[in-house]
């Protein structure tokens, strides 16, 4: 797609990449950013990225917000994925000769990538066997936004991504991870940040958690239905309206369940010709992921892995 | 205090205030109001004390609608309340509206569009810089926010920049409530480099600490990043005392509460539209918060936040001295679910909704 070449050649071109023009650089805009490039064989730009990200890295293994922030320590998990899912959809090198040798994580990203999966696996999200008001399970552990607080869909659908492409989809995290996420998906479908139902109202679904969570919930079992009430929901929900980043997430999802809207690639330009005008990295790179469709390593590895 | 207020420096009056952090300094951020005194906000105890006795005046202009003269009301309430627009020139305002989870198809959640516009006309012909800021706390695509509330393109056509306080560089400030457990604050540097912050809150029933008005409004000055989606952090460390605790640690505060179309009932998302028709104004949140509530029906000296509150401004009607309408003019009391740490909140017995 043309306006996916426009958006690559501008995050291919920044020395850094950040959330604004006038804000520091940051690991989430990095670590998209990396998977982006690598996915589409930008391989010079795309190691530039992932070794920002590896100076970032705290000596305990996490990565924190941005040089001068080094917590809180949600973005570790894009971290692991941007140093482990480096390889081009079709194996080849923009800058290539047209050979199509394999393109594996240096040793540094290995190790960078076991210190931040080890560090991931100590944090969990606080939990309570009791919930008064709220209708989600809240024993489940799965990982906060900030430590010492509860666990959230994001974090933990990132969480579960990052296990999955460091080998390690049946650790009981990770299942637990799913589980939890599935628990926080809406009976009608979709889902939001992490509440389901409070004080006895069921809430409102969001496009971006939507997303995220199907895609992490690819090829796990659906016994209550939510998670094709969920497609359903983004099916009915996407459009031409819909803005660049909840676009991503929402056709990525999608994606991972095997399912594409017929005017995603018209919707896909649209936003990228409105995030581009802005200069917004993080927007670009999700939307370049997003037009991969079942070719985004991201759904490649969502959809691989044995059911949890 | 004279007229001209006194630059001071914070750090000469805070002394229990960390060394390593940040504190910004007050002679960029006073701002000379008409009767000559400056309201609390970052400003250190001994200022406050008199911010506690000295009357804080709060406006109210009843059948408004978006559609009308929304600039001329602000302005007159401004005036009302005692700002001086010739302190304004030059200086960076931050309008800080609610657009905590915004949808199209409920508008009522969210502060409407024609009030920021409104309040950006009023800043810029008094000569300030002024700029737009949110952080959504249930959202982290913060363009879906803009859209669905259609605030995005009311600044757009009218060319406001927009700050996207989730994802600001941050700069760390010290709590200087400490009611909550909470040493100090990540605030965007757009909030902790702005002469004014205008909380622009929609006036809302909250089903945890019963209302939602110009002091809650203020967590969403907080970045994601640092706190999360929601700000749980917060939560964690007590939602009233972290809603004193940010609004006793920001630069000077002041509030245009959209009171028209207003949510009563499971506030602050799935509430029912109650019309109000009102705009309150006032430089003193506190006092602004505390009229909000009597008029909704419940007692601000129950609501936690405000209780804790009364060390920045009045919760007495003997100290709020009424400008425009009186409150009980246009009091009008609001459903609340019937839970019992909602019920305690009434002024008078009410409507209740399951």
């Amino acid at each position: 797609m043309k306006s996916v070449d426009r958006a690559l050649d501008f995050l291919e071109c920044q020395s850094d990449w950040r959330y604004a023009t006038r804000t520091a650089p940051a690991a989430e805009p990095t670590a998209w950013v990396a998977l982006a490039l690598a996915a589409h064989g930008r391989h010079e730009a795309a190691a530039r990225a992932r070794g920002w990200l590896l100076d970032l890295q705290n000596t305990n293994g996490s990565v924190g917000i941005r040089s001068d922030e080094p917590a809180p320590c949600w973005p570790t998990p894009l971290a692991v994925l941007a140093w482990n899912l480096i390889g081009a959809v079709s194996g080849t090198n923009s800058n290539s000769t047209g050979t199509t040798a394999p393109i594996v994580p240096s040793r540094a990203e290995q190790e960078a990538s076991r210190c931040a999966v080890a560090w991931l696996l100590t944090i969990a999200g606080e939990t309570s066997l009791t919930a008064q008001y709220t209708g989600h399970d809240t024993s489940i552990a799965g990982w906060p936004w900030v430590a010492g607080t509860h666990s959230w869909v994001e974090p933990t659908a990132l969480a579960l991504l990052a296990l999955r492409a460091a080998g390690l989809v049946d650790h009981p995290r990770a299942r637990d991870a799913a589980r939890l996420l599935y628990d926080r998906l809406l009976p009608t479908g979709g889902c939001n940040y992490g509440n389901t139902i409070v004080l006895g109202q069921a809430l409102l679904p969001h496009v971006e958690p939507t997303g995220l969570t199907l895609l992490a919930l690819a090829g796990c079992p659906d016994s209550q239905g939510r998670i094709a009430a969920s497609i359903a929901y983004l099916q009915g929900t996407l459009g031409p309206e819909t803005t660049s980043a909840s676009l991503a997430y929402g056709l990525l999802g999608l994606a991972a369940q095997r399912t594409t809207p017929a005017q995603a690639d018209k919707w896909l330009s649209a936003c990228v010709e409105g995030s581009y005008r802005r200069g917004a990295s993080l927007e670009l790179a999700l939307l370049a992921l997003a037009a991969l469709g079942k070719d985004c390593p991201l759904v490649a590895i969502s959809t691989n892995h044995q059911a949890a | 205090m004279n007229r001209q207020t006194k630059m001071v420096s914070i750090d000469k009056i805070d002394c229990d205030s960390q060394q390593s952090v940040q504190t910004p300094r007050l002679d960029r951020r006073a701002l000379l109001v008409g009767a000559g005194v400056a309201t609390a906000g970052a400003i250190a105890f001994p200022l406050v004390r008199s911010a506690l006795t000295r009357p804080q005046p709060v406006f109210l202009a009843r059948h408004q609608t978006y559609d009308g003269p929304l600039a001329r009301t602000i302005s007159d309430g401004l005036l009302a309340a005692g700002l001086d627009p010739s302190s304004l020139r030059g200086r960076r305002v931050l309008l800080k509206p609610n657009l905590v989870e915004p949808s199209r198809a409920r508008l009522h959640m969210t502060t409407h569009p024609a009030m920021v516009i409104a309040a950006a006309d009023v800043f810029r012909r008094w000569g300030a810089e002024v700029i737009v800021g949110e952080a959504p706390g249930h959202v982290r695509d913060s363009q879906m926010a803009l859209f669905e509330s259609g605030v995005g393109p009311a600044i757009d056509s009218e060319q406001i920049e927009f700050a996207d306080l989730n994802y600001d560089d941050i700069t760390t400030v010290a709590n200087r409530g400490r009611a909550s457990k909470l040493a100090r604050f990540s605030f965007p540097q757009t909030v902790a480099g702005a002469d004014l912050i205008v909380s622009m809150p929609k006036l809302k029933t909250h089903h945890w600490v019963g209302m939602t008005a110009a002091m809650k409004n203020m967590y969403g000055v907080l970045p994601g990043i640092a706190y999360g989606w929601p700000k749980n952090v917060l939560h964690h460390a007590g939602i009233p005392q972290t809603v004193f605790d940010i609004n006793a640690s920001l630069p000077q505060t002041i509030a245009i509460v959209d009171g028209i179309e207003c949510m009563e009932g499971d506030g602050p998302i799935l509430g029912s539209m109650k019309r109000l028709g009102l705009i309150a104004v006032g430089l003193n949140p506190t006092a602004v918060d505390a009229t909000c509530a009597r008029i909704i029906g419940l007692d601000p000296r129950r609501i936690s936040y405000l209780k804790l509150s009364s060390r920045l401004g009045p919760l007495d009607v003997a100290h709020i001295p009424q400008r425009g309408e009186s409150w009980e003019s246009v009091a009008s009391p609001f459903t609340i679910l019937d839970v019992p740490h909602l019920q305690e909140l009434r002024m008078n017995p009410g409507v209740l909704v399951t």
